[in-house]
């Protein structure tokens, strides 16, 4: 085929990179490098709140955001944005949002690296941790999330979320009720039964990718 | 998965959980066929920016054409901006796919701000204006929308024609052309790879629904056809299979010449020369059509247009432009609008056209589908940065 050398050139004139494509390679919004970003400001006063300063946060149902990707979390302030993601707090916060603020502040949550839960007062039951680990499997959540469930570019990191915040997130996949970015959580859990369901919110909120090196 | 199926294994769960685990490990369609290779598992389809790129910030200066044509921003914040469609009047009408759930209009004059016209619609994606109306077609129903431009303000409830697509997710958004009464769409393999039993097809209609005839079959997921002028035959893109290898199967430009009789391959063969691993077993890449040209491995060849302006030099007129939307299921990526000539023998010769969208491996823009405007201008979507671009020649 003759398209196939033009193909070729230009192909040949793409950098090989390992970095991951997508918006975390894009400048960060509003801030020249050495400048202060001001979505470092505006994330301390609107979302630290409930999140954390650093990304974690202690209220209940509230997901992390440290170590999340900036292109999850454009596409989550969007959906709030336009009413499909139902969350009362949320929505009044991103509603008067621009699409300069949901760049800003997704590419500044892009930059908070993960912060380990604190290590809780008994050890995780290994039997249930076990069967979350088979149904991770058999489920196919690793395909997408990463074996070590930190997701990447859409896909969110999952490990090490809150338990109730993970739990509260797949029931609402399970009945329609949490809308998706794409159909794929919807697809993905709709033969998964509640019980199992709970066993990967518990399974996912444990999991440590690394023992040695928390948070790493 | 489409609903029949999922609905028929539920039932089976409920009358077998012995069979529970072997339904459960379904995997999206999207994965089928995929290697347990780590580079492999990283890779998914990406689906649009929830963006559009600031009017400032589009890759248009960044973009590389042939001498004498120019490329400039025609309309910017079209969030997710896929089908072009214009109007008697000039109205352009927009469509979208899986993030904005709209339909927007831009006036031909002015200052080309988006208005949209239906909103909340899932993959409201195939559009066509014929005889004042606006066909509509979502993953589950064909509507039609009576003297659209009078009534931009408020259209009303449209006529629903058709209501049997199978819906689903996998290669369910439709691409719509209208010529001599008849409404073309198509029924992409609701997966990467599978018996798609009735669908993995392009068909026609009357446009009040009834008379649904096939035109070609084998056909895994066209977003993109259109008429030669000159002969009357039916061009269309196909994306190929995913997963079989990084360069390979590539996409392929058709040409319908015997309508209702042509086998274009999937899911038992690719690019016209390569046995399927799986499905290929007892068939012959001799036993169906092949194609006209090869576009280019996991291409995502979208939209299909040719060329009916007198703006563009000669050679451009009688070939037809395509968009190559780029790989997700390739590790380098490319793509760019690309330009290609039948040759009269059932073949054809691909150029490319329009390139530059592509900057440290990461697209900055993504061609989707095009409209040849009355002064022989070509705009092109792209719903990655949310805007249309406007291709002019001058000879300068």
């Amino acid at each position: 085929m003759k398209g196939r050398a033009g193909l070729a050139l230009l192909t040949a004139t793409l950098l090989i990179s390992a970095s991951p494509a997508g918006p975390q390679s894009k400048p960060r919004g509003g801030g020249k490098a050495g400048a202060p970003n001001p979505y470092a400001q505006r994330f301390a006063t609107l979302c630290a709140t409930c999140h954390g300063a650093n990304g974690r946060g202690e209220i209940p149902g509230t997901p992390a955001l440290a170590g999340q990707h900036s292109f999850y979390a454009i596409t989550q302030l969007f959906l709030f944005r336009e009413g499909r993601r139902s969350n009362e707090a949320m929505t009044a916060v991103a509603k008067p949002m621009s699409d300069a603020d949901l760049r800003g502040f997704s590419d500044f949550i892009g930059t908070l690296p993960p912060v380990p839960a604190p290590p809780p007062a008994t050890p995780p039951d290994a039997a249930r941790m076990k069967k979350g680990a088979e149904l991770a499997r058999q489920h196919k959540c690793l395909i997408c999330h990463g074996a070590d469930l930190a997701g990447g570019q859409q896909v969110p990191r999952i490990g090490d979320q809150p338990e109730d915040y993970l739990q509260m997130t797949l029931r609402g996949f399970k009945s329609g009720q949490r809308v998706g970015y794409t159909m794929a959580m919807g697809q993905a859990v709709s033969q998964v039964t509640p019980e199992e369901l709970d066993t990967l919110a518990y399974y996912a909120a444990n999991f440590r990718a690394n023992p040695a090196a928390p948070g790493k | 998965m489409p609903r029949t199926v999922l609905a028929l294994s539920l039932v089976a769960l409920t009358m077998l959980s012995a069979a529970s685990v072997a339904f459960a490990q379904d995997e999206p369609g999207w994965a089928k066929g995929r290697p347990k290779s780590d580079e492999a598992m990283k890779m998914a389809p990406v689906p649009a920016f929830p963006v559009p790129t600031p009017a400032d910030q589009l890759p248009v200066k960044k973009l590389k054409l042939p001498p004498g044509f120019k490329v400039e921003v025609w309309a910017s914040g079209v969030l997710d901006a896929r089908g072009l469609r214009q109007g008697e009047k000039g109205n352009v009408f927009v469509s979208s796919l899986f993030v904005a759930n709209k339909v927007y209009v831009i006036p031909e004059s002015g200052d080309h701000k988006p208005k949209v016209i239906i909103d909340n619609m899932p993959l409201a994606t195939g559009i066509e204006i014929h005889k004042g109306a606006l066909y509509l077609a979502t993953n589950t129903k064909i509507m039609r929308y009576d003297n659209v431009e009078a009534n931009l303000d408020k259209l009303g409830e449209p006529t629903v024609i058709y209501d049997k697509l199978p819906g689903g997710e996998d290669h369910s958004w439709k691409y719509l052309r209208i010529k001599e009464e008849k409404l073309y769409f198509e029924v992409g393999a609701p997966c990467n790879l599978c018996d798609p039993g009735e669908w993995a097809k392009i068909f026609r209609m009357n446009l009040d629904g009834s008379g649904l005839e096939t035109i070609a079959s084998g056909v895994r997921n066209t977003v993109g056809f259109d008429f030669d002028p000159k002969t009357g035959y039916l061009w269309f893109t196909d994306n190929g299979r995913d997963w079989l290898s990084e360069e390979l199967p590539n996409d392929e430009l058709n040409v319908v010449t015997q309508p209702g009789k042509q086998h274009f391959g999937f899911p038992f063969c690719h690019q016209g020369n390569i046995p399927d691993p799986e499905f290929g077993w007892g068939k012959s890449c001799a036993d169906f059509t092949k194609p006209a040209a090869l576009l280019g491995p996991h291409a995502g060849s979208l939209g299909l247009k040719f060329y009916t302006g007198k703006m563009f030099p000669a050679k451009y007129r009688g070939a037809m432009f395509i968009a190559l939307h780029g790989p997700w299921n390739r590790t380098k990526k490319y793509n760019g609008v690309y330009v290609a000539w039948p040759d009269g023998k059932g073949g054809a010769k691909v150029e490319p056209f329009m390139t530059g969208f592509v900057e440290n491996n990461t697209y900055l823009g993504r061609p989707v589908d095009f409209l040849v405007m009355k002064d022989g201008s070509l705009l092109v979507s792209d719903d990655h940065a949310g805007a249309i671009y406007r291709i002019s020649y001058s000879g300068k």
